[in-house]
Formats: C-alpha cells, structure tokens, sequence
C-alpha cells in the first residue's frame, strides 16, 4: 500500500529518472532521493530492496510498485532486528536495481509486488548470476493465479531448469531463531479491512522457494501474503498485532538464514 | 726466496711469537728513536734552503733508517713452539666409506688416497712422529696399515669418527690428525656444536681432500623437503635441491608409488652449483602415500642412484575439525561456511551468537555439541583442531576461557585465528587480554581499528610461496589473479608485528600497505590473524565459475589443521641400520600422561614384523623411546599402543622411508668446503692429495702433544741488511740529484 510520503517520493523520481539515468547508476540517484544526499553509514546488513521495471515496458520509477510500503516497512522491521538480534544492520534501507555495479554488495534482496514485475533475459540472466553466487532474493505480497503466473514467467527466465518448491517444515529457514511451526496467513491491511485474510483468489498461503545444488534456499516467496503490510502497519491500531508479531519472525528467520547459509 | 730473505720458513712465522730477546728495556729503544728523531729534524731544519719537500723526504729516509737500526740493536727474534720428534704421534684416518670406491678416471678415489698415504711427505712424519693409523666410515677403528681394509662403510660420520680418535688421544701425545677423506659426511653429526667441541680439544686437524671437486655429467637430487600430513585435495608444494655443475635443464617426475603425479623442469644456472625449485601436487587418496622423486639422467651421468628419493606423506582418513565462533552474523560467516561446504578434508563446527540470548550451531557432530556455548572445559575445546574467533569481544569469554584459548595454542599445539570486526581484535580489547600475549602482532587499544572500507589485498614474497595462498603453479600467473581480486568489504589496523611473525598477505590503504594476513609460531601451535571480514566480496564479486574465494578458504583451513598434533603419535628416523622411534602420549587436556605402556608393532622392508616395548624418557615426561634395527631401505610403518594395565588408552600408526646404505651415493662430488671448515676450525689447513711437500712442516709448529721451545734470531736476516741498504742509496740517489750535502 502507498503512504503519502512514498506517493511524493515517487512523483520526485519519476520526473528526475527521466533526466538523470544516464548520469550516475541508478541506485545512487534512488539512494539520494530515498534517502538523501548525505553518506549513508555502511553496517554489515542492509535491507536492500530490488527495484525492478513493471509489466508492459513500464520502467523503474514510474509506477514505482517496487517501492510498496516504503519507507516504514523496513524502518519498523529494522527496529525489530536491532531490538532482536545481534546483526549489526543499517538504520535506513537501500534500493539496488538488477543492472547497477552495486548489486553485488548487497547480498540480500526484497522484492515486494512481483506479481507486476518483469525481468527481461540480461536481468533475469543478472539475478541468476546474482543468487548463483551466494545472493539471497525474498519475494512478497503478491496474491492469485494471475500474479502467481506473472511472477513465474519472469522467474522460469531466471532458473528455466529450478523448480520452484514448497519450503517443507524441517527447513532450517523455519528454525534458524524462531521455530515457526504454525503456518498462517499474514494479510494485507486492505485485507484485514475487508475482514478477510487473503486478496484475489489467493485463499491459501504458499511459502515457496528454489534451491542451489547444495540445497540451499536461494529464493523465498511469500505467496498470497503480504509481510511488508504487517511490518509497515506495526504502529497501526487496527491491524492484528498478532500478523505483525509472526511476520517479523519470518522476516527475521529469512535474514539469519541468509547470513548462515 | 722467503727463506733465503727471512732466514726461516714461512710456518715459523705463521706459528712463531714475536720478541725482542735484547735485555735493554724497550722504553729506552722508544726514547733513542725519539732523541734520534729530534736531532735528525733540528739538524735538517739549518738546511731550510733545500725546500719543504725535499726536507720531508730526506727526514722520512733517515728517520726510517734510525727506527730500523735500533729496531735490529735490539735484537728481533721469533718464538717457536713445535712438536718434540721421537716424542708424538700423529693419528692417520682413512675413509674406507662407500663413495671412496668412485673411480675417476683410471683410479678410484681409494687408489688416490693409498697413493697420497704413501708419498714422501707421509714417509717423512713417520721418521719423526710414531704414526697411528685409523679406518673410519660410521665408526673409527685402529688399524695396523692400510694393506688390508674393511669392506666399504655405508655411511660417514665423520665428525663422529673423528671425535673418538680424538676422545681417544687425550690420554696420549697426539700432536694432530691427518684425515684422507672425500669429506661425503653424511651422518648428521658435523653440526656447530661437533665443530665447537673438536675444535676445543686442540689438536689440528689435517684434511687431505680426494675425489672430483665438480662432476660437470652428474646431476644429483640433494634434497626433497614435503610435509609430513596433509589433507585430501591439498595442493602440495615439495622443495627440491638439485646439485649441479653447470647450466641446463633437469625434469623433475613425482609419483605416488606407481602412479604419476607431477612434473616440472628445473633451469639449472651456470653460475650456481645448488638450484632450489618447488613442484605442486596433490593428493586424494587416505593414507601413508610413498612419493618418489626422480631426476631424468643426464647424457654420460654414471651414477644415477643419486637422482631420486623417496618421502612419505600421511593423507588422514578423518576430517579436522575447526571451532568457529562468531559474536554477530555476517557475511563472512556465510560465505566461509560455503567455500568449506564441500570440502571433505574440513569440518567447520560453528557457534554464531544470532540474538543477545541465542545460538545457532552448524556442523556439530551431537545435539549436546556447543549446547552451552564455548566449552567450559579444555577437554572439551581441544577436541578441536583449530580456533576461530570472529567478532566477539574478549571480555564474552571468562578469564577461565581466554586461559584455555591460550593454552589451546602453546598446549594442545592448535592453531588460533582471529577475525576482523568492531568487536573483534583490537576494538574487541583482546590486545589486554591474555590471549593478545601469543597473537602475531600489537593490537591498537586508541580507538576504533575496523574500517567498513574498500581496500585492494596484495600478496606479500612470502605469501606467494605459501602452499596457503597458491592460486595457480604458475608464479605470474599467481600473482595475476591475486592482483585482480575485487576489493575487501573492510580491514582492520594492526600494531606492530611480533619478531617472529611474518605477513602473508596485506592490505593497501592509499599509498601504504599494512599486514592483513600474519601468523606465527607460539608454544606447540601457531596463531593468526586475517584483520578483515570482507573477503566475501571476492565471491560476491566475481562469476560463479571463479573459484578464488572458495580456493583461499579451503587452503588457509587446511593451512590452520595441517600441523596440529594428534594427542598420541609416534615419530620415527633413520640412523644407519636403524630407525629410532619416539612416541608422545597426551591425555585429553593435552598434559604429558606417565605411568603407561607403549608398544609398538614395526613392519620392515624385509624380515617379519617385530614388536617393541617403548621405553619413557628420563628427561621427557610423556616421551617413549626405542631402537628397532632395519638393514633394508624402504618403506617402514608403525602400529603403535598406549595402555594402562589392561586399559588401551589410544592407538596410532606411522609410516616412513627408511634409507639405509643409500647415503653414499649422494656423495660423487668432493665436500672440500666441509673438509676446509674442520681443518680452519682446528688450526690445521686442507690439502690436495698431489701436494704434501709441505704437511709435515706445518704439523711440526702443533701446540698438541709434547714440544720444545727454540728462540730464532731475526736480527741478521737478510731482508733486514737488504732494507738498510736500500734506505741509504735512496737518500744518496735523491742529495746527488737534488745537488744538495
């Protein structure tokens, strides 16, 4: 969902994409108007959200669904992994596209709405380079057959051969902190208004990925839920707090088991 | 001509101790040179007319003159020490080793020495001095002549025969030994301290050299150097010696039994006569491997037995097991863990502290492993064979902890690393605890020393010959891709180096370098430190086929395990026919155990296995012992047992190769530089076999055995007279020319 602040920002980047790519990479024009123009201080963890270019040509920057829940979501969640964790993590987040240099730097991705994106060959041939290497890719709040389809095309352009799975409970990506044994649905905030816990045809929750030959967890989708609501609503009275609870563990989980794996 | 002008031969010189024998005091020879000298200056002063220079060089003459005339008033004489005739004996050895039967050109190097033993000068010593004659190869035995010899030694120690003559001769009037030798020592017993303690019996030591000094057609393999363990998959660096004499090029084959493992050609320089290379190889399979290296022969070589030998390499059936402990999750964390994943050599057992309250363990053998967190109990940590300690402040660990970690090192013999972090070396304050006592270098305590910056790693002169850091066989190729590694994540600044450390690798901040990758030896261990935490970058960085950051890894892990001592293992040498073995039992906190039965079973090249009893050593506690014969070169292995009672404490095994007899073959080339150090170090002086004239007049000024004191005037020497003369007419020569009186 779109705040008034994300909704400013993008009006910001759209009108000065269309000027400033060629000049710098584009994470560095993102960082400074996410975030900007002093130095940002370097921590061991950052989360790196994936901005990515939408369906039907729609470029980075224009509808900008990769900048949903933006920037609460990672705020509030960084709180919690500071509070809860030991990682040392960055206090505000980082945008990295598929074809910046500084992709590489940033081994851990979150990419939000996928059911829009769209990977061409050279950045689905990128992120393939990227997650073969040691890179760690979450995917979330997208909902449906229709998204799930739209996702996959671009996904199968990534690993055509991987299949996509689903995580089994004994998964050390279930128990790296928390031992996540219960398996609910985590809504979205339009959901929860709707007094539903799913959007679409999406009733039942999926925590699916794709594994390395080492059978190691490179991708982790959370289908037909929407985590970054729950992060992004944790000051919200009437959003559960119970979702918000589960989906910080899961957050956290996913994060540890990146950094372990 | 030296006699003729000085009266006596030039050792009376060398030996003899100057004296003036007039009984005038010498401060009246100092004050008549110095009355001469003023009257000679005042008298030359009246005639200022001559000139400076021309004063100057008619006063140097006469006072040269003056100083010579009284020097001969009173009365320059020579001191001479020398051996009494009838009085001393001279001991005579002869080599009777293996490589005396070499022949070189019609005569073997034994003919040579017969023919030297029998020459004038030989003839003449015996006329003065009872000649006692010796046969030496391993030992020294006394001999009659040398008509009949013993059959040919397989082995020479020289210094070892040479002691016991001389051990021998304190009780006689030894006035110096002659050895006829081709100096092939070979025995490992002419080291410093045999030097020092012949030198210090004072007998002059006469070395009489036979055999080729440069064998140009003979290429020999003087030396192979390998570690004794390594881990499956290890590249394996061995150091060759080549012994040669002149240029060209030398193939060098490894196999492990029949099976060929490497190769490389050595460049030979002309102007070198020992050439060092490296040759790099792996092994797979577990085992004691029995490595051959062998020299492709040269054109006309005669003796090939020299080209090879033979080492053994144990490759343990176990993985090591390294402790990881890391106070934060991190990327290096990870991606170390990767690169070790597949390495079956390696057990990465880590404790990563992911939340102020909780653990996360990996690779731990038991659900109980690590339950605690860091073991509270040596026997527990030193099951490990190495340590690593991340991002963790020193003061996470008791002072009970950092104890053991110390003791982990200088005790239990593992090796320690530490990591950069914020909370790691330096900043984490372990520079003020105990275990920044046996750490390679300072650790700054003045503020922060991480740096969450870029910086470019450079592998240092030693790191490039480092097994560890061996991208590549190739030395440029080596240095390529360390030089093109993307930069590290961060670094963290060090202190000085401790004197005995030494920086594989550095990091290059600006202009400067500073160490990233240091080690050095502590107690019966090694510590480390890699002060950075970025080298993930390196696998983040480059395609997923470059295998760089996986191979630095596997390498430095198995570079940390490789050394580590088992907590009961035997060693075995070779000493001619016999294999000395030393067993070393430990118990589970790696204190000497006492009180125990060792025995173990020796299989042999030849004959049936035979079983010994190790006995304790009386100065070593936990230290066994014992002698097992073998006449046969080959492979030797050993199943060793610990027991108390009934109880079997542990068991281990060992194999070696065991040279007996080949020693003598390394020897084609005269050692006349061994054979010149012990005739230096003794007072004695070393010989051509074809030039004796003069031995028996420098053995005569020995200071050993019974002598006589003779006083030589020197003051009517001819050159003296000569000198004089010389003086005059120059000064006669230089008035008549100048026209001056």
């Amino acid at each position: 969902m779109f705040t008034r602040r994300g909704i400013r920002v993008l009006g910001m980047l759209t009108g000065v994409a269309a000027v400033g790519l060629c000049a710098a990479s584009w994470s560095q024009q993102a960082q400074e108007f996410l975030y900007g123009s002093g130095p940002l201080k370097p921590s061991e963890f950052h989360f790196t959200r994936l901005a990515y270019q939408g369906r039907n040509g729609v470029g980075i920057g224009r509808r900008g669904r990769w900048l949903t829940d933006w920037p609460e979501a990672e705020e509030h969640l960084l709180g919690g992994v500071h509070r809860l964790t030991r990682i040392d993590a960055g206090e505000q987040g980082r945008a990295v596209s598929l074809m910046d240099d500084e992709l590489f730097d940033y081994p851990w991705l979150y990419a939000v709405e996928v059911g829009y994106w769209y990977l061409d060959e050279t950045e689905a041939a990128r992120m393939r380079d990227y997650l073969l290497r040691g890179g760690f890719l979450i995917v979330d709040d997208f909902h449906g057959s229709r998204e799930w389809a739209s996702f996959v095309d671009s996904m199968q352009r990534v690993f055509p051969d991987r299949p996509i799975v689903e995580i089994p409970q004994a998964d050390p990506v279930m128990h790296v902190l928390y031992d996540l044994n219960e398996r609910v649905q985590i809504p979205g905030l339009g959901a929860v208004m709707s007094g539903v816990t799913y959007e679409r045809d999406g009733t039942v929750p999926h925590w699916r990925g794709i594994y390395d030959d080492q059978g190691r967890l490179m991708v982790v989708m959370d289908f037909n839920m929407d985590l970054g609501d729950a992060w992004e609503h944790a000051d919200t009275p009437y959003y559960p707090e119970k979702y918000t609870a589960l989906a910080y563990r899961y957050a956290i989980n996913y994060i540890l088991y990146s950094m372990t794996h | 001509m030296f006699e003729w002008l000085f009266k006596y031969p030039r050792d009376e010189f060398t030996h003899g101790e100057f004296v003036f024998a007039s009984t005038w005091p010498q401060w009246v020879l100092v004050a008549a040179f110095l009355a001469g000298a003023v009257a000679i200056v005042s008298f030359l002063l009246r005639r200022r007319e001559m000139g400076g220079l021309k004063l100057a060089a008619i006063g140097a003459l006469q006072l040269a003159m003056l100083a010579l005339a009284l020097f001969i008033l009173w009365e320059p004489s020579l001191v001479v020490r020398s051996l009494k005739a009838g009085e001393n004996a001279i001991a005579v050895m002869l080599d009777t080793s293996e490589s005396m039967g070499f022949t070189e050109g019609e005569q073997t190097r034994m003919q040579q020495a017969q023919a030297a033993l029998g020459s004038d000068a030989l003839g003449r010593l015996g006329k003065d001095y009872a000649l006692r004659r010796f046969v030496f190869a391993r030992d020294a035995s006394a001999t009659e002549d040398y008509s009949t010899l013993p059959a040919p030694g397989t082995e020479t120690a020289l210094a070892g025969s040479l002691l016991q003559v001389l051990r021998q001769a304190r009780t006689s009037a030894v006035g110096a030994v002659v050895i006829v030798s081709d100096g092939g020592e070979n025995a490992g017993t002419l080291d410093q301290e045999q030097l020092a303690e012949i030198a210090s019996l004072g007998v002059p030591v006469h070395t009489i050299g036979v055999g080729r000094e440069k064998v140009p057609e003979d290429l020999e393999l003087q030396e192979v150097l390998a570690p004794e363990r390594t881990l499956p998959g290890t590249t394996l660096s061995a150091r060759v010696t080549v012994r040669h004499d002149g240029a060209g090029v030398a193939r060098l084959k490894v196999y492990d039994g029949d099976k060929f493992l490497a190769s490389r050609e050595i460049t030979l320089p002309a102007d070198g006569t020992v050439t060092t290379a490296f040759v790099d190889f792996g092994l797979q399979e577990p085992g004691f491997r029995d490595l051959n290296f062998s020299l492709d022969g040269k054109e006309g070589e005669a003796e090939l037995r020299n080209n090879a030998r033979a080492t053994v390499v144990e490759v343990p059936q176990e993985p090591s097991r390294i402790l990881y402990v890391e106070g934060e999750p991190r990327w290096e964390y990870k991606f170390m863990r990767r690169a070790l994943d597949d390495d079956a050599s390696v057990r990465l057992v880590s404790l990563l502290r992911v939340s102020p309250n909780g653990f996360y363990r990996q690779g731990i053998d038991a659900p109980q492993e690590l339950q605690k967190g860091f073991p509270t109990d040596a026997k527990e940590l030193f099951k490990y064979d190495a340590l690593v300690i991340g991002n963790v402040q020193a003061a996470w660990f008791t002072p009970e902890q950092q104890q053991m970690i110390a003791d982990f090192v200088s005790e239990r013999g593992g090796s320690l690393m530490m990591l950069a972090g914020s909370s790691g070396l330096g900043d984490g304050g372990w520079g003020k605890s105990i275990v920044g006592e046996l750490l390679p270098a300072q650790l700054p305590a003045d503020g922060p020393s991480f740096r969450r910056e870029r910086a470019a790693v450079v592998v240092t002169a030693r790191g490039s010959r480092s097994p560890m850091l061996r991208l590549s066989d190739d030395d440029a190729e080596n240095a390529r891709l360390w030089g093109s590694l993307p930069e590290l994540a961060d670094y963290q600044t060090l202190g000085a180096l401790k004197p005995a450390a030494n920086s594989l690798l550095n990091v290059k901040i600006g202009d400067r370098q500073q160490p990233l990758l240091v080690t050095q030896l502590y107690g019966r261990g090694r510590s480390w430190i890699l002060a950075t935490g970025g080298t993930w970058r390196w696998q983040m960085g480059l395609p997923v086929a470059d295998q760089r950051h996986e191979a630095f890894w596997r390498q430095l892990a198995r570079g940390l395990v490789a050394d580590t001592p088992e907590r009961f293992q035997v060693t075995a040498r070779s000493q001619g026919d016999t294999v000395l073995l030393r067993a070393e039992l430990r118990d589970e906190a790696f204190k000497p155990q006492q009180g125990v039965t060792v025995t173990a079973v020796a299989t042999r090249q030849a004959g049936e296995p035979l079983t010994v009893d190790l006995r304790p050593s009386a100065d070593q506690p936990g230290v066994f012992e014992a002698e097992v014969p073998a006449a046969e070169s080959g492979l030797f292995s050993v199943e060793a047992l610990a027991r108390r009672g009934d109880q079997t404490l542990a068991t281990t095994r060992m194999a070696m190769r065991h040279e007996s007899g080949r020693a003598e073959y390394f020897s084609v080339r005269q050692n006349r530089p061994l054979l010149e150090q012990l005739a230096q170090a003794t007072g004695g002086r070393y010989w051509t076999a074809d030039q004796l004239d003069g031995l028996p007049e420098a053995i005569r000024y020995s200071a050993a055995g019974v002598t006589q004191q003779e006083i030589r005037a020197l003051w009517n020497m001819p050159a003296l007279f000569l000198v004089l003369l010389l003086l005059k007419a120059g000064e006669w020569l230089l008035r008549r020319r100048w026209s001056v009186v």
